[in-house]
């Protein structure tokens, strides 16, 4: 009875001491980073069945519970991977806003000051300080674009660090993972019950490595985790590992992506897209969303910039006379690189593939259709391929050639190709990425102020015997100027509709019968022209001559008044070798048909070089082209004309006779109308298709940028209180409270002290028994 | 809900930081007055910004171009000033030129006085601007525009590029002024035509009967008829004439000749060929003196006339040309020649003199007519630099207030926030010192 009484007090005091120990382990543990709270989970020992009953045999701890809900953990590592990702996202990204911010050291007012500058050159062209200061504060802007540039080059570096760094740590919790797995394995299989404090360690390392990218976890029936990332990669299975790689890309050297170390050693290059949350996935997000397009859209501004200043600037002339092609002139104002070219490490065929700016187009100002995004070209055995990666658009063609033509024109850049690609062979195109690194100020220029290309190359005047009041104006190169190509001077003289050598019937000839004084002859243009029959009338002799003079027009004026002209010509008809029979009947050079002449006149081109060029007529909106030296004018709509680059507007009425010349603007230092030209393209839209400014881009640039970085604040913050809620719930279950504790402390110290009463009431009992014998 | 211990220090720390973000943010802003400290902060806030920025930028090279233009523009109008002051000068002098009793030293005074302001006009066309550039040259800034030729006429080297300024988004205006435009351009005569005595000496032809018999043309006047600068009465008369298919040669178009065949009867012939001329009228008209002789043929009317005054002599001539331009060097020049040849009977008598005094007067006029033309012009101009100065000062202060807006603080409401942050931050520091101090441990 009384080892009855011992045994049961002994159970329970053990028992209240295992109770006492785990809340002395629970209170240590109170900070341990991942500690489950733990506790003693009390049953009864097997009864003892007698007479009486069934009588109770005292306590035991059947196992110490940890306080573990693997949903609740689940729930705070999916919300600190989403965290994490933000985190490092926001981390990064603010950097770029914060070099965006500053009012002062962003690209705005570097640009502002070059145009400014520049309408002082264009205030005094001859002047060299405002040559010379412009020329500092092109150079101030070129390498505040290299000073943004550079400033994302060392982001870019530094997510490639980080990227190593992150992929080092997760290989590391990998190995520690698989080493936990096995001691839990060993520990638990030795003695049946769950080693809570190695599951905590094990639980913690892989809460730690959600902080660096999302991993998931199940556990296998011999209590050993299987981690993955991605869409199912192994990192984890029991005791082994999976080791992830960061190499530098085979498409692009220059970035470090993740890959996966198989088992015969090769590196898998892992798809951005599949790795998410975590540090790693922020970065690269970070690195895809807002790194790249900021390059790319920095680059462009940069590119379209050089681009379209250059051949505005091309059109000038500098202050030594020069323009185009002539001497030492230099018609780009900024050097800028070709685009860039990556061949794909892995590529088997021999194509070396290169790609050159296209020149911007020209409507009422240059722009580019350069876009901010990267290329990529593929060949499939048969097509050619370039994709545009950002929206995935395509373009495919047979042969490089015809695949440049293709996209010239809407991508601005062309490509070229030698040697051959194989199937699976792929390139990367970057037309803006490096750009603003790589714009300098023409060194030409920097040397020698003078070559800044203010003034225009021609110039126009009237002639000084004019008597009407037509004006030539507006006199400018626009795009395709070449002064080798352009005939200059020419001069343009006002004279009467052009008249056309034709037929005037002879007083006394009532018909024209050609049939009985035999024939009659002459040539048109050289053309020859026979009439032989009775033609009875104006009309049948027109009738006979349209007949035979295809590409003419015959035109009856009026009775025996006939002219012949040269369909898509204004220039006279020439009559000659009239025979004697045609003389009689009236063929002459005649000066033309009379009457009211129209009020348009023409404007007859000389010299001959210059005649010979085609001029583009524009009035009223419609434009036609004139190739024979001559073309109408009508004082009342005036006239548009443009000529190999040359342009100028005609208005007003001149007089005939009068003269317009165009001419080399000779010893025209104090022109800056060029200098104005390219003045206005600082707002002047230029960029994208000619739908934004260069300012408009930097400040889509700095919105999108803006935009981004707040999304991705606010998005952090709502993902921080999700992890807080998780976490409040976790820990409502499983963190230690220690005032709890202490009520433990005092309860299982109560239950102690009641089951020692239990063994000196025993005592006492077994006292008595001996004091009885 | 069960919390645990951590978790109490945990939410007590999140709730003070948190707290001091907001204040550091506030103070941040307070301290710089802005309230978009980074693009983040409100993205389309800040691209308006720099869009703004550089509209108010842009405006400040517009004030300064107009600053520029300005500057320049008065220079010329100082000039144009002086111009006028010049010719009016001149006018004076012919006016006391063309007074009959005139001795051949007193015209010659004139002269020598009207050769200085020739060299005077000359040095007024080649003035410099504050850079040593030519004011007048037009692009050639280096080029000096006016000196004689090889045949010892003055000539213009410069170009008519009038130098720009952009004043304005869609504004470029001339700061100069062509030194063609201003003193080679002036129209002769009356601006549409220009009256000359006597001609060619041309016999005229004797198949029309009013020339029976053979009369020469002289080609100097030898009769007292003075003529006057004729007038347009019809412009479109006169324009449609110049078209008319009459006209052979369009070059010559408009070039007449008043022949008095008799000293009370005239005849108009078409000059444009002098060699022969072809009457134009089947008849002789009859000639008052001091009426006006209509310009006209049997079949067609100039809409003008011309008044010739006094008694001609048989043979003597008017001719009729469209007005051309004529430089003021020239006109000067004429003025000089007129002033200075000897008057002697036949070869130059003091009604040719006057007559020539007289065209050379109208010229004159026509010359400033056109320098008043180009002041206006600059007038104008000044007067548009003053509207748009105007116009920019006005958008310069838009544009603060706007990117104010778009950047700037409101100051009462950061205030106020911040003292909102202030005491939540407080309340949680004080709050979380109480919590974190109850423990049950105190009390066991």
């Amino acid at each position: 009875m009384s080892s009855g009484l011992y045994s049961i007090g002994v159970t329970g005091m053990n028992a209240a001491q295992l109770g006492l120990l785990t809340t002395e382990h629970n209170i240590a543990n109170s900070m341990t980073a991942g500690y489950n709270r733990q506790r003693t989970i009390q049953a009864t020992n097997i009864p003892i069945m007698t007479g009486a009953g069934s009588m109770g045999q005292g306590t035991h701890v059947a196992t110490v519970e940890r306080m573990y809900s693997k949903f609740l953990s689940g729930q705070v590592n999916r919300a600190q991977t989403g965290v994490s990702e933000l985190d490092a996202y926001y981390s990064e990204i603010a950097q770029i806003d914060n070099m965006l911010a500053d009012p002062s050291s962003g690209l705005s007012p570097a640009l502002q000051e070059f145009f400014s500058a520049a309408q002082q050159v264009a205030a005094n062209p001859a002047s060299m300080s405002a040559r010379q200061s412009m020329i500092s504060m092109a150079e101030s802007m070129v390498s505040r674009y290299q000073g943004l540039q550079s400033r994302l080059n060392e982001l870019a570096d530094g997510i490639n660090g980080q990227v190593t760094d992150v992929v080092q740590n997760i290989n590391s919790y990998a190995r520690e993972i698989a080493e936990l797995n096995n001691r839990i394995v060993v520990a638990e299989s030795s003695v049946q019950q769950p080693s809570n404090d190695l599951r905590d360690q094990r639980d913690e390392l892989v809460s730690e490595l959600n902080k660096l990218v999302r991993v998931q976890v199940n556990e296998d029936s011999n209590g050993s985790y299987n981690v993955f990332i991605g869409s199912g990669q192994t990192l984890v299975v029991g005791p082994q590992t999976q080791e992830m790689t960061a190499t530098a890309a085979i498409a692009d050297i220059s970035t470090i992506v993740i890959g996966l170390k198989t088992a015969t050693g090769n590196v898998q290059e892992l798809p951005e897209g599949l790795v998410d949350g975590g540090q790693l996935g922020g970065l690269l997000r970070f690195r895809s969303e807002a790194l790249n397009p900021a390059f790319n859209q920095l680059g462009r501004i940069a590119a379209s910039m050089a681009l379209t200043f250059n051949a505005q600037h091309a059109l000038g002339q500098d202050l030594l006379g020069q323009a185009s092609g002539e001497g030492n002139f230099q018609g780009d104002f900024f050097t800028i690189p070709s685009p860039v070219v990556l061949g794909n490490a892995i590529n088997t065929g021999t194509a070396d593939i290169s790609a050159n700016f296209v020149e911007p187009d020209y409507s009422t100002n240059f722009y580019t259709n350069l876009s901010a995004s990267d290329y990529r070209l593929s060949y499939d055995g048969t097509n050619y391929t370039l994709k545009r990666l950002d929206d995935n658009n395509s373009w495919s063609a047979a042969s490089i050639a015809t695949l440049s033509d293709l996209v010239d024109d809407s991508e601005g850049f062309t490509l070229a190709g030698t040697g051959t690609m194989d199937v699976g062979d792929t390139f990367i195109i970057r037309p803006t990425k490096q750009i603003a690194d790589s714009i300098g100020v023409n060194v030409n220029i920097a040397n020698d102020p003078r070559l800044v290309a203010a003034a225009m190359p021609v110039r126009d005047s009237s002639g000084v015997a004019n008597t009407g009041n037509a004006k030539i104006s507006n006199t400018r190169t626009i795009a395709g100027y070449s002064p080798a190509v352009a005939t200059l001077p020419f001069t343009l003289t006002y004279g009467a509709p052009a008249q056309f050598d034709g037929y005037n019937r002879q007083s006394g000839i009532s018909n024209y019968d050609f049939s009985g004084a035999g024939l009659a002859q002459f040539d048109v243009d050289g053309i020859g022209v026979t009439l032989t029959t009775n033609l009875v009338d104006d009309a049948g002799l027109s009738a006979d001559l349209q007949s035979q003079l295809p590409g003419y027009t015959v035109t009856v004026n009026a009775p025996g008044d006939i002219s012949i002209s040269r369909n898509g010509s204004l220039a006279p008809v020439t009559i000659t070798n009239a025979d004697v029979n045609a003389m009689a009947a009236g063929f002459v050079n005649s000066a033309g048909t009379a009457g009211t002449p129209a009020a348009a006149g023409t404007l007859t081109i000389s010299p001959a070089a210059a005649a010979a060029q085609n001029f583009s007529v524009t009035i009223g909106g419609t434009t036609t082209v004139y190739s024979g030296g001559i073309f109408p004018y009508d004082p009342a709509t005036g006239a548009k004309v443009t000529v190999n680059g040359i342009a100028f507007d005609l208005n007003g009425t001149p007089n005939f006779g009068d003269t317009f010349t165009i001419e080399r603007n000779t010893g025209g230092n104090a022109d800056g109308r060029n200098m104005l030209a390219l003045g206005k393209l600082q707002t002047q839209k230029t960029v994208a298709g000619g739908s934004a400014s260069y300012q408009d881009a930097y400040a889509q640039l700095v919105s999108d940028n803006g935009n981004r970085t707040r999304q991705i604040e606010v998005t952090g913050k709502a993902q921080q209180a999700l992890l807080q809620q998780a976490s409040n719930s976790r820990e409502a279950m499983s963190g230690v409270n220690l005032d709890e504790e202490a009520a433990n402390l005092i309860r299982f110290q109560q239950a102690y002290q009641a089951s020692a009463k239990m063994l000196q009431i025993g005592s006492k009992l077994f006292e008595t028994l001996l004091a009885l014998g | 809900m069960r919390v645990s211990s951590s978790q109490i220090f945990d939410t007590g720390i999140l709730g003070v930081t948190r707290n001091q973000g907001d204040v550091y943010k506030l103070q941040n802003q307070l301290s710089t007055g802005r309230r978009v400290l980074t693009p983040s902060d409100d993205p389309v806030a800040a691209a308006q910004a720099l869009v703004v920025s550089q509209s108010q930028a842009v405006n400040t090279q517009y004030l300064d171009a107009q600053g520029n233009a300005r500057t320049q523009l008065a220079t010329v109008e100082g000039q144009l000033s002086s111009l006028t002051d010049l010719l009016q000068n001149v006018r004076e002098r012919l006016v006391q030129a063309g007074n009959p009793t005139l001795s051949q030293t007193d015209r010659q005074s004139i002269a020598t006085e009207m050769q200085a302001r020739l060299e005077a006009l000359t040095s007024l066309a080649n003035v410099t601007d504050g850079q040593g550039e030519f004011l007048f040259s037009g692009y050639k800034g280096d080029t000096r525009p006016f000196a004689l030729d090889s045949t010892s006429a003055m000539a213009y080297f410069g170009d008519s590029g009038e130098r720009k300024l952009q004043v304005d988004s869609s504004r470029q205006m001339s700061t100069s002024v062509a030194g063609d435009d201003l003193f080679m351009r002036v129209k002769n005569g009356n601006g549409t035509f220009q009256v000359q005595t006597g001609g060619a000496v041309t016999v005229l032809p004797p198949v029309l009967p009013a020339t029976t018999p053979t009369i020469t043309v002289n080609g100097t006047n030898q009769g007292a008829a003075r003529m006057d600068a004729g007038s347009v009465t019809d412009i479109g008369k006169w324009q449609a004439a110049m078209v008319d298919t009459f006209w052979a040669d369009d070059v010559n178009a408009g070039d007449l000749r008043v022949v008095f065949e008799t000293a009370t009867t005239y005849q108009i012939y078409d000059n444009s060929s002098p060699a022969t001329p072809v009457p134009l009228l089947a008849t002789a008209a009859t000639f008052t003196p001091g009426q006006a002789i209509a310009l006209r043929s049997d079949t067609l009317d100039f809409g003008a006339n011309i008044v010739i005054n006094g008694a001609p002599a048989v043979g003597d001539s008017f001719t009729i040309s469209q007005s051309s331009n004529q430089s003021m060097f020239d006109t000067m020049q004429n003025i000089i020649t007129a002033l200075t040849t000897p008057i002697s009977g036949t070869v130059y008598s003091s009604t040719e003199y006057s007559n020539a005094i007289g065209s050379e007067m109208v010229n004159v006029d026509q010359a400033l007519d056109n320098v008043s033309r180009i002041r206006s012009q600059v007038g104008s101009r000044l007067n548009d630099l003053d509207a748009l100065t105007d116009v920019s000062e006005n958008n310069k202060l838009q544009y603060s207030g706007k990117l104010s807006d778009l950047q700037d603080l409101d100051y009462a409401k950061a205030i106020s926030d911040f003292t909102k942050k202030q005491m939540q931050l407080e309340a949680a520091q004080a709050t979380f010192a109480k919590t974190s101090q109850l423990s049950l441990f105190n009390y066991i």
